[in-house]
């Protein structure tokens, strides 16, 4: 019985404290919510909001991508910051929560008050996030969230940070694949897609193109993108002796696996694709085996050895900082970092239409190359289309980033 | 034909773990009344320790169940001490919240300790395959289904031969009865608790090889078992075997035949067409309380 | 608040800071500042956290229903707010382009109920564990089915609705107050159900199911009706929560956690009161947010909501509302407490009728006919061929050993069991195929062994709780009505119990409850009563009172059914006496015959009694 008078009288206060948050919220609430217009105090450090999915189903990228945002704002600082002033961020974790990342996009404009936005990571939680941003006129710039439907609202302060929207991810594979002599062009191609906003799209894309080449298609199915089992999957894709196999995978496990299931089933394609899986570095080499790597192609926004300008500073930072290469997704946090820079230099004030304006107008050059964006925001560019060899990530077409000289054609078979 | 064996070889085997996976679940059910919904998020939790030991210090994972299976008993103890014992006797809905929260406190805890990424125990074994014929047999799939059958073979013996397993019994049969000859029900419903989570252990750790899990991953599992042991008759150890295997060949024939993204279906589509068509499942007492009509 | 919740508070009459009126000052004063925040503060951030904790006390009223009232936890009800999204949703993208998504909230609300009428009319076939399974099935159902639609649903990809076309200065004033006005309709609707007839059988269902049904009350309809009454305002929130997200996917729509964030609410402000599941979602929303921008980490939170939970479950199972409401009457002293000790009068029955009582008169008809029944659990035959007959205007006893299959009987006449084989006649009628208030409706009243009241209600509840008939209208009806409140109350006076009235009923005596169940179903006005053991475990003088009730009815033309091992009492009030054993009815007689009948003293008191007759010790 006292445990539970007890409880009550927790319970209680937290309701009074609850009141009391709210009175004096409503107290301050005066100041007008026209965040990010006022820049008289010049003094102050900006202030930039974003939410990332630092735990849930999307925290691996979203890990790397504050990574990417941190080592951004340690750059601009020690350079002097942004228009004279210092930088801060203000980071929050949606969780890989929907619910939660309308509430903390909410938050970041009306509570924190910040000046600008950066976007957050999946095409699912960048969506609802960027109709916050849109709704309250805030430029919002996203490292990720490619899918088509992301640009097909007619947002105005949406931009995406990345060469090319999802579809068109795998342009540069299937052009090549059918491209390929006589002789070598395959016949017949599987397709094992996740159900997934934006690797789903990739190998859409590819399918598409392929078929269109006269490639017949012999499996297309759709998994759940939480699925981890690819066991009866693979059989029946071996079952079909496919030349290529194309994998719109959602993240690094449901691609890890099914090439796992390839290998117990013990069925190699000569030409193997998948979406996003192949540029998880050194987490996807351990968990498949370094040799089994060896000619699996991907499409990549960022190389490390990439001559971009801006790149060698950005990696030296990031070895400094986390002793390890950059992965991709924290590439792609810097870049959206320095597209929002860019135009903020360019424009000299915090005023988010001419911002928006002033992106739809120009090309920015960033540590993945130069990006610029039609009307919805979506980018103009292409992707690079890299391959694993020699236990090594290679970029391969287009010839002016190539990496490598060489492409392993075809795909050796599995190691054990 | 030769797809339809093959998948029907992989089902039994995944079959064989789920089975293991399921017994708790059943056997807690079967003497509390307790549908124990933070299972699942027990079995990664065996996972996750599997890992650390084969990451750490080097144990294979499989053999890791030596050391799992007395922890999560251990584990399976305090929390019926700390939470279960107290909600006797309250009403059906009481135990799956309660186990509900648990559920949620764990895989917060998970994810404070271990991150919230995928993990997977991958020694050298795991993607070799026997071969005969045109047909493969996954190795850690083999291994991991043969120490599965080995728990529930000493799990069945213990429940049909030893005094613990008779006074779990009688428990479960009439609990005024059984305090009549002598047995002390509470102490049964720990040891029955315990004993429930202890096969999260060997669970888990085959699991670990089996499939990539994170800390969220609990939620899958334990509605595929929720599917296994309505299945196959609440309650029953025998049933959860036979409604493991049937949901496992289901899964893989729905990959297989059907597509991928059914399979996910398939056990709620179990549950709900044996609820209300033949609520005693395959063998085993009947689950649903009929409302007079 | 509903009277219930107000009652301790009501019952002080004593000046203090706060009075009878209190909680409703209280509340109008929330209320009056829900209504202005928006105009008064600007500020987004706590607007948004308002709308959510109006979106979740939406949720919690509409599952304090189907949960709190009737009693069936489910843990699906989420998959209401995923249908009215998705409604919206598919209305405003791809049926009527660029009208605004307000005007589908209707339909929302609309394909909910349709939903929850088929799948309640399902799912409500189970209780217990099964029905909490099967709610979560169901929702789980629902987002694989919407994720793999994808023609229809955009699957995965999600759907994204219109911005809101509105000048941003009115920020989102439409959400807060259409939600608000949900809100209050949602709450006016569960007080408007707890104050009906429908509202009372819920309660019934919820306290005792089978017994609700053997009062006459239709439970199937009742449950289907409660779900539909849950899921209503939870589509329509959806809409609203579509529209105001602008993008809808089929995990966040149809997500477990969401279900069991509304069920904490509820159990935090008070299962099965008015405004508890409004306290709840206040209390824990702004928890939500702020733990939210404490924490920064799912985990924390994860770990903070689950503690929070299994505290709740364990602790506080009954809620914010009843446990404060429970403490400030205890604070206020036992109240009427003491009169659960007070005397129960003498039955009016009594009193008026102290003539030489006259033996009942049948009138030849055949009231009740049971044919060849036989009923079977697992291998033992508790009916094998019963056969008896019960004829108009007498008091007809059955006895027989333990285990001769009385009782068995008795749920089989009045439907709480079915046969395996046979047939049961009422007035001329086969009655088998019927559910349990249609018999009762059609006139048969019983109790039971051990008393089955409904425990949290009160005695004059309780006795207004039967229903002679079913009609849609009846449901909407008062709960209490002032003319069933006066016949309830002259049967409490006819079995001495009228000073009990406003007890609960879990408060009384055993012997008073058997009395409390007779004026029960005399509410009926059945032809049959059938009593189960009705001097069983209570005192001489009050076995006196209930014989002398019995004569009193059947003078007024009842026909009885009595269960009985009180063989003198029998012996002097019956006539004629059936014997059952072994699960058939083997003997028929005046209660003359029957005691010298071999076959009784054989199948009934056993051949010790047998013997020892011989031998001239009894």
């Amino acid at each position: 019985m006292k445990r539970k008078l007890r409880f009550i009288m927790f319970l209680a206060l937290a309701v009074v404290a609850a009141a009391l948050a709210a009175g004096c919220g409503g107290d301050d609430g005066n100041s007008g919510s026209g965040a990010g217009t006022d820049t008289a105090a010049s003094s102050e450090p900006i202030r930039i909001g974003a939410s990332l999915p630092l735990t849930g189903d999307f925290a691996e990228p979203g890990v790397a991508a504050k990574q990417g945002y941190e080592i951004w704002k340690e750059l601009v600082n020690k350079n002097g910051g942004l228009l004279g002033r210092q930088v801060e961020l203000i980071i929050k974790d949606d969780q890989s929560d929907q619910n939660v990342i309308v509430s903390d996009y909410n938050a970041l404009i009306q509570k924190e008050k910040v000046d600008l936005l950066l976007g957050t990571f999946s095409s699912l939680l960048n969506l609802p996030a960027s109709a916050v941003a849109e709704r309250n006129k805030m430029l919002f710039v996203e490292p990720a969230g490619g899918s088509p439907e992301m640009f097909s609202r007619g947002f105005k302060y949406l931009f995406f940070a990345q060469q090319a929207t999802s579809q068109h991810q795998a342009d540069l594979f299937a052009e090549w694949v059918t491209g390929l002599p006589a002789d070598q062009k395959p016949k017949t191609a599987a397709y094992v897609i996740a159900d997934d906003p934006f690797g789903g799209p990739v190998a859409e894309g590819i399918k598409e193109k392929l078929e269109a080449a006269g490639v017949e298609t012999v499996y297309s199915k759709v998994y759940p993108p939480e699925t981890v089992n690819f066991d009866a999957a693979a059989a029946a894709v071996a079952s079909k002796k496919p030349d290529v196999i194309a994998q719109g995978s959602a993240g690094l496990a449901d691609g890890v696996n099914l090439i796992r299931s390839l290998i117990k089933v013990g069925y190699s394609p000569k030409q193997m694709f998948q979406a996003s899986t192949p540029s998880f570095a050194d987490q996807y080499s351990d968990a498949v085996g370094l040799k089994n790597t060896e000619g699996v192609f991907y499409a990549v926004s960022y190389h490390v050895d990439s001559p971009t300008p801006g790149n060698e500073e950005f990696l030296a930072a990031y070895k400094a900082k986390y002793d390890t290469d950059p992965p991709e997704d924290a590439a792609d946090g810097y870049a959206a970092a320095q597209v929002l820079q860019k135009a903020v230099e360019e424009v000299g004030e915090l005023d988010q239409t001419k911002l928006a304006d002033w992106l739809r107008e120009n090309k920015v050059d960033t540590i993945l190359g130069p990006l610029s964006w039609d009307e919805t925001g979506a980018p103009e560019q292409a992707f690079l289309l890299a391959q694993w060899q020699n236990g090594d990530e290679e970029i391969v077409v287009p010839e002016d980033a190539a990496t490598s000289d060489t492409i392993v054609n075809p795909k050796p078979a599995w190691s054990n | 034909m030769t797809q339809f064996v093959q998948a029907l070889i992989l089902g039994l085997m995944i079959g064989g773990v789920y089975a293991l996976l399921a017994s708790g679940l059943t056997l807690i059910f079967g003497v509390m009344d307790v549908i124990n919904v933070a299972q699942g998020a027990l079995i990664i939790l065996s996972a996750f320790i599997t890992w650390a030991l084969w990451k750490e210090v080097g144990i294979d994972p499989l053999l890791g169940a030596l050391i799992t299976t007395p922890a999560m008993f251990v584990i399976g103890w305090v929390i019926y001490r700390l939470t279960i014992q107290w909600i006797s006797g309250r009403p059906a809905s009481t135990s799956v919240l309660l186990t509900f929260a648990l559920a949620l406190v764990l895989e917060g805890i998970m994810g404070l300790v271990w991150s919230t990424t995928y993990h997977s125990s991958t020694p050298g074994y795991v993607d070799e395959s026997f071969r005969a014929g045109s047909f493969y047999f996954p190795k850690a799939q083999l291994f991991g289904c043969a120490i599965a059958v080995g728990v529930l073979a000493a799990l069945y013996m213990m429940l049909t031969r030893t005094w613990l397993g008779r006074a779990i019994r009688a428990v479960s049969e009439n609990v005024s009865s059984a305090r009549l000859v002598g047995v002390n029900a509470r102490k049964v419903a720990a040891l029955t608790f315990a004993l429930g989570v202890a096969t999260t252990g060997a669970g888990g750790s085959i699991a670990s090889v089996l499939y990539p899990f994170l800390p969220g991953s609990h939620y899958q599992w334990i509605s595929r078992l929720l599917g296994i042991i309505v299945l196959g008759g609440m309650g029953s150890l025998p049933g959860a075997l036979v409604g493991a295997l049937t949901l496992g060949v289901a899964e893989t024939m729905t990959v297989t035949y059907i597509s991928p993204r059914w399979a996910t279906m398939v056990p709620y589509a179990v549950i709900m067409v044996v609820l209300l068509a033949r609520p005693q499942g395959i063998m085993g007492a009947k689950l649903r309380e009929d409302v007079v009509v | 608040m509903t009277t219930a919740e107000a009652g301790p508070a009501r019952r002080t009459g004593v000046p203090g800071f706060v009075t009878a009126h209190g909680w409703r000052v209280v509340v109008g004063l929330a209320l009056v500042f829900l209504m202005l925040y928006p105009v008064v503060s600007d500020d987004l951030y706590y607007q948004n956290m308002i709308i959510l904790s109006l979106l979740l006390a939406i949720m919690g009223s509409g599952w304090n229903i189907i949960s709190g009232f009737t009693g069936y936890v489910s843990l699906g009800q989420s998959a209401f707010l995923g249908i009215g999204a998705y409604t919206t949703a598919l209305f405003a993208v791809k049926v009527f382009e660029g009208a605004s998504p307000f005007w589908f909230i209707p339909i929302s609300a609309v394909v909910a109920g349709i939903f929850a009428a088929v799948v309640g009319s399902v799912l409500t076939r189970t209780r217990g564990h099964a029905f909490v399974i099967l709610t979560i099935a169901f929702l789980f159902v629902m987002q694989i089915v919407t994720l793999n639609w994808s023609d229809l649903t955009n699957g995965n990809h999600g759907l994204s609705l219109p911005l809101p076309l509105w000048n941003i200065d009115y920020q989102n004033w439409p959400f807060y107050y259409s939600l608000l006005g949900l809100m209050l309709l949602s709450v006016a609707m569960s007080w408007w159900i707890r104050r009906t007839k429908l509202g009372m059988g819920l309660i019934a269902i919820r306290e005792d199911e089978s017994k609700a049904a053997s009062v006459g009350v239709n439970t199937s309809v009742y449950k289907v009706l409660s779900f539909v009454a849950s899921a209503i305002f939870i589509g329509a929130a959806g809409g609203l929560y579509a529209y105001y997200l602008t993008f809808i996917d089929p995990r966040g729509m149809f997500d477990i956690v969401v279900s069991v964030q509304v069920v904490l609410a509820v159990l935090l402000g008070g299962r099965g009161t008015i405004l508890g599941p409004v306290l709840g979602a206040f209390i824990l929303e702004p928890l939500n947010e702020i733990t939210n921008n404490e924490f920064s980490g799912g985990n924390e939170r994860l770990i903070f909501f689950g503690g929070l939970l299994a505290l709740v479950v364990l602790f506080l199972p009954r809620g914010v509302i009843p446990s404060v409401a429970e403490l400030w009457a205890r604070w206020r002293g036992a109240g009427k407490a003491a009169l659960v000790g007070a005397r129960i009068e003498r039955p009016v029955a009594v009193r008026e009728a102290d003539a030489e009582p006259e033996p009942a008169h049948g009138t030849g008809r055949s009231l009740l006919e049971v044919r060849d029944v036989s009923r079977r659990f697992g291998g033992l035959r508790a009916l094998d061929g019963c056969a008896l007959e019960v004829e108009e205007g007498t008091i007809t006893a059955l006895i027989g050993p333990n285990g001769s299959g009385k009782t068995t009987l008795f749920n089989i006449i009045d439907g709480t069991m079915s046969a395996d084989s046979g047939e049961i006649r009422f007035d001329g009628a086969p009655i088998d195929g019927l559910p349990p208030w249609e018999r009762a409706h059609r006139g048969i009243g019983r109790t039971f062994q051990i008393t089955r009241l409904f425990r949290e209600m009160t005695v004059l509840e309780n006795v207004v709780a039967p229903l002679r008939s079913f009609s849609w209208r009846q449901l909407a009806a008062d709960a209490v009505s002032g003319a069933e409140a006066q016949r309830a109350q002259e049967l409490l006076d006819f079995v001495g119990m009228r000073a009990f009235a406003e007890q609960r009923a879990a408060a009384l005596s055993f012997g008073q409850q058997k009395l409390v169940e007779l004026a029960q179903i005399l509410m009926l006005d059945p032809r049959l009563i059938m009593l189960d053991e009705p001097a069983g475990g209570i005192n001489p003088t009050l076995v006196d009172h209930i014989v002398e009730m019995i004569r009193e009815l059947n003078r007024q033309g009842k026909t009885f059914l009595i269960v009985e091992h009180n063989m003198p009492m029998v012996l002097g009030l019956c006539d004629p006496v059936l014997v059952l054993a072994r699960g058939s009815c083997i003997c028929r007689g005046t209660p003359a015959e029957i005691q010298r009948d071999e076959r009784v003293l054989d199948a009934y008191l056993g051949e010790h009694y047998v013997a020892d007759q011989q031998a001239g010790v009894s």
